[in-house]
């Protein structure tokens, strides 16, 4: 096992030559990038100059950027070149047309029709290259009667219902703190790029693709809507339950908390064992396990409350039942069974030093990996305009001194290089 | 023609049929068992065109006993009716001789492999991947489990039998932990202030949008080296993927990040405050967006008293300025909230939206129109709202062919295409239990 997680880095990335144009703010476009980036595209991730994405720059909690780092920056946007590029100039458009058309992707999340008055939306773009695939990520979409509004994560857990369907009926409609509308609708936007490339080996052929945030959440939002279909009732919330496999549930125990599964007439019974209740084996059989949902909860929660997290899963591994301690950001850090699958990926990133990043992509013959992290503003120009582009130092001067292209604002210390870089480590291009 | 006009044009899911579908050809054998994480992502690329071939045992997945108060419509519940989607539904029983003799059959021929059993499970009746890999090398093996295929809670899986459920990945993946209302709020029953999972499956349909992605990229790669590989991927770290700087942020300061409530820790005001008729969210977290906010509820002097990130995210601070606001919020309706800020037209940005409950959020047309709400009816299902599909797309878009269908249902013309069975010879297979 050691050595699968060893050799790493001396194995094929599965996206090496492709290449992505991310243009893209805060985190539903740029997690989309990242995914791609951790399989090995070659991802150019594009900037205002100066002060960078102003709107997730500057989220930190509480305004904390340990070490000069960026938290909200940081999470989505992993082995990227970043690129300082003003699109609003017509130099830069023009940039934008040369990189595309040596681009396979682009991405971009801007209001419907931006890219299209700047002169390189979709209709544009294909004609310097036919078979690009062009995804727009946006709230709502790029048509339809909600499309004109603008949106952020939290508004998309609110209008689906998400946030109406989580927490307990009797307290309030719980969001998650997660960015889960960007983060999980990034992932589905990686996911189908995926598909139009594929189909694009197969064909040639690009296309462009809409891809709306709130719309995600509603296809992720399991049995809600047929529920109300049938049950001609809306769906409310029920804590920590789950009322579809019962049990399935969070709870408390005397130092902590803990989930349980038990749904199969087998683990139903290590259960009801292992608790000392087999009064409820009547519930065993799955036709009548929902009659008993109410006795069959307060049983475990009761339960739970009288052993330690530790003996819960001890009793879960005799039981033969599936459990798990409800961890914390210390806990996994620590955690053994993570950091072993490299599901806690440490490493020392040239710009920032020792940094810790979350970890799910075990392709075995073409595994996934962190390279570097985010990247102050501006940070590799030189790799896109030299190389990428192929630009001369005069031309690239020049460009510099029309404020074309840019690199951090000295001022805006969210857009910096950390406090003591040696100005030289990290970079991707020397000439 | 402008631009709404020609994207709705050619990306609208009305016009999908007679298109091509982008997975054409590939073929998915699907032997999830009791997860959602394993039907989702054969979902994505059965709406994508994709064949896939759902297996399940004689009497059924026990995924399809799984719904709400154990509804269910023809011996099916309401969540399996929704991930049932073009697939090809068969049975085989895995634990006969004949039974793994016909899967051996199928996974020779099959581009994807999906399972989502015990860790060990597979392997103990001949489907590991090594096995599999031997008779078809191009075979991409997506193994899909709380705890993964490798490492100490794999080790423990595999000899306790633990089963891939969403809470123990939601538990695992730090998600419940920040997820809730936190003790020091007030005005809220004690047993409520506590880690919290999300209301529906999100650990189960991260993992399958995981998966389904990694086995595009597998799929991909395939283009150029012909072979196939085993993708091991962990619903509950695919949620710790998504739970924003969670873990990033301990390695840097030591902290834990805790449940926040309604409230956004690093942006303010980025969170649900409550009105006249519930709750709206609001946000204007940065200075320019903030002074925005406070334009438009007529309090020029919150952005002077409060005038960075870092004097806005400060708990107490949070705290009286959600009240000032509220003042104001508190006189309106949602409705009018949101087309206040719809109107704003000053500098800065600034987004007000409604929180809803899902039997409100039915009634906009918008999703209706662009496919991701679907009202069908299907026999033996009857009238379906159901969701659509997402990706609108001008080439290859996706689609719904068929709701779901019954245990089995697809048997006679599966065995007969693939194995070359008469009607009776998998009529006699079905007599011994095999099918």
């Amino acid at each position: 096992m050691e050595k699968f997680f060893d050799e790493i880095f001396s194995r094929k990335e599965a996206l090496k030559g492709v290449r992505v144009l991310d243009i893209t703010r805060v985190i539903l476009g740029p997690w989309c990038a990242t995914l791609l980036a951790e399989l090995g595209a070659e991802v150019i991730h594009v900037e205002v100059p100066g002060t960078g994405d102003v709107l997730i720059r500057p989220v930190a909690p509480w305004g904390d950027f340990p070490r000069g780092i960026s938290p909200g920056m940081m999470c989505a946007n992993a082995n990227k070149y970043f690129f300082g590029l003003d699109m609003r100039k017509e130099e830069g458009q023009e940039i934008v047309k040369e990189l595309v058309a040596r681009t396979d992707i682009l991405i971009e999340n801007f209001k419907g029709g931006t890219f299209e008055k700047w002169g390189i939306g979709y209709r544009q773009l294909r004609e310097i290259n036919p078979s690009l695939i062009y995804i727009s990520m946006q709230g709502f979409g790029n048509w339809g009667p909600l499309s004109e509004r603008p949106s952020y994560d939290a508004y998309a857990q609110g209008i689906t219902g998400l946030a109406e369907i989580t927490g307990f009926e009797e307290s309030m409609a719980t969001k998650s703190s997660a960015w889960i509308g960007d983060f999980l609708s990034g992932t589905y936007g990686a996911f189908v790029a995926m598909v139009a490339l594929f189909y694009r080996k197969r064909t040639g052929k690009g296309q462009f693709i809409d891809i709306s945030q709130a719309e995600l959440l509603i296809r992720s939002m399991d049995w809600t809507w047929l529920y109300q279909k049938v049950a001609g009732k809306r769906r409310s919330r029920f804590g920590n339950r789950d009322m579809a496999v019962v049990p399935s549930c969070i709870v408390r125990t005397k130092d902590g908390f803990a989930a349980l599964g038990a749904w199969t007439e087998r683990e139903f019974n290590g259960l009801i064992s292992v608790m000392g209740r087999e009064d409820l084996s009547e519930f065993a059989p799955l036709e009548k396990r929902h009659q008993g949902a109410e006795k069959i909860y307060s049983a475990v929660e009761e339960w739970a409350k009288g052993v330690s997290t530790a003996d819960l899963l001890e009793a879960a591994e005799r039981g033969g039942f599936a459990a798990a301690r409800v961890m914390n950001s210390k806990d996994i850090h620590e955690s053994p069974h993570f950091n072993e699958r490299r599901a806690v990926w440490k490493f020392d990133d040239p710009v920032w030093g020792d940094l810790a990043y979350p970890f799910a992509l075990h392709l075995e013959e073409t595994p996934g990996r962190i390279r570097w992290s985010m990247r102050p503003v501006g940070f590799d120009n030189e790799y896109v305009l030299r190389k990428v582009l192929g630009l001369s130092q005069e031309k690239v001067a020049e460009l510099y001194e029309k404020g074309v292209v840019g690199k951090w604002d000295e001022k805006v210390p969210f857009a910096c290089p950390p406090p003591g870089w040696d100005g030289e480590a990290g970079l991707t291009f020397k000439e | 023609m402008d631009w709404t006009t020609w994207s709705r044009e050619n990306t609208d899911p009305g016009k999908a049929v007679g298109k091509p579908e982008a997975l054409d050809g590939l073929l998915v054998i699907d032997f999830s068992y009791g997860s959602f994480a394993g039907l989702y992502a054969s979902s994505l690329l059965a709406e994508f065109g994709a064949r896939v071939i759902r297996v399940e045992p004689p009497e059924g997945d026990v995924a399809r006993k799984m719904s709400p108060f154990g509804l269910e419509i023809d011996g099916t519940g309401l969540p399996y009716i929704v991930e049932g989607r073009n697939k090809e539904h068969i049975t085989l029983n895995l634990e006969t001789e004949e039974g793994r003799r016909i899967a051996r059959e199928l996974v020779k021929k099959a581009d994807v492999f999906i399972e989502t059993s015990p860790p060990g499970f597979m392997e103990e009746r001949g489907f590991g991947y090594e096995a599999l890999k031997a008779e078809n090398e191009g075979l991409v093996y997506l193994s899909l489990h709380t705890c993964g295929r490798r490492g100490e809670l794999a080790e423990k899986a595999k000899s306790a039998n633990w089963a891939c459920y969403d809470t123990t990945a939601q538990a695992l993946s730090g998600f419940a932990w920040t997820t809730g209302i936190p003790e020091y709020f007030e005005g809220f029953p004690e047993h409520t202030k506590v880690p919290t999972k999300m209301g529906n499956w999100i650990a189960w349909y991260a993992g399958g949008t995981f998966g389904a992605f990694a086995v595009m990229a597998a799929l991909y790669a395939r283009e150029f080296t012909g072979k196939g590989q085993f993708i091991d991927i962990s619903p509950a770290e695919a949620l710790m993927n998504l739970n924003n700087y969670a873990l990033h942020y301990y390695h840097l300061s030591g902290k834990v990040m805790e449940r926040p409530g309604n409230i956004e820790p690093a942006a303010h005001p980025y969170c649900y405050v409550r009105c006249k008729d519930g709750m709206v969210f609001i946000a204007g977290y940065t200075d320019q967006n903030f002074q925005a906010l406070c334009s438009i509820i007529g309090r020029p002097d919150l952005p002077e008293k409060y005038p960075t990130v870092r004097d806005r995210t400060n708990v107490d601070n949070a705290f009286a300025i959600i009240q000032e606001i509220e003042k104001f919020t508190m006189e309106k309706t949602r409705e009018e909230i949101v087309e206040l800020w719809l109107s704003y037209r000053g500098p800065g940005v600034t987004v007000a939206g409604e929180v809803l409950s899902p039997d409100e959020t039915v009634k906009f047309d918008h999703w209706y129109e662009r496919g991701a709400l679907v009202e069908r009816k299907e026999e033996p299902w009857g009238d379906l709202l159901i969701q659509g599909t997402v990706a609108k797309m001008t080439e290859t878009p996706p689609r719904i062919k068929w709701v779901c269908r019954k245990v089995g249902a697809d048997n006679e013309s599966v065995y007969s295409e693939f194995l070359g069975l008469s009607s009776k010879e998998v009529g006699a297979l079905r007599e011994k239990g095999v099918i």
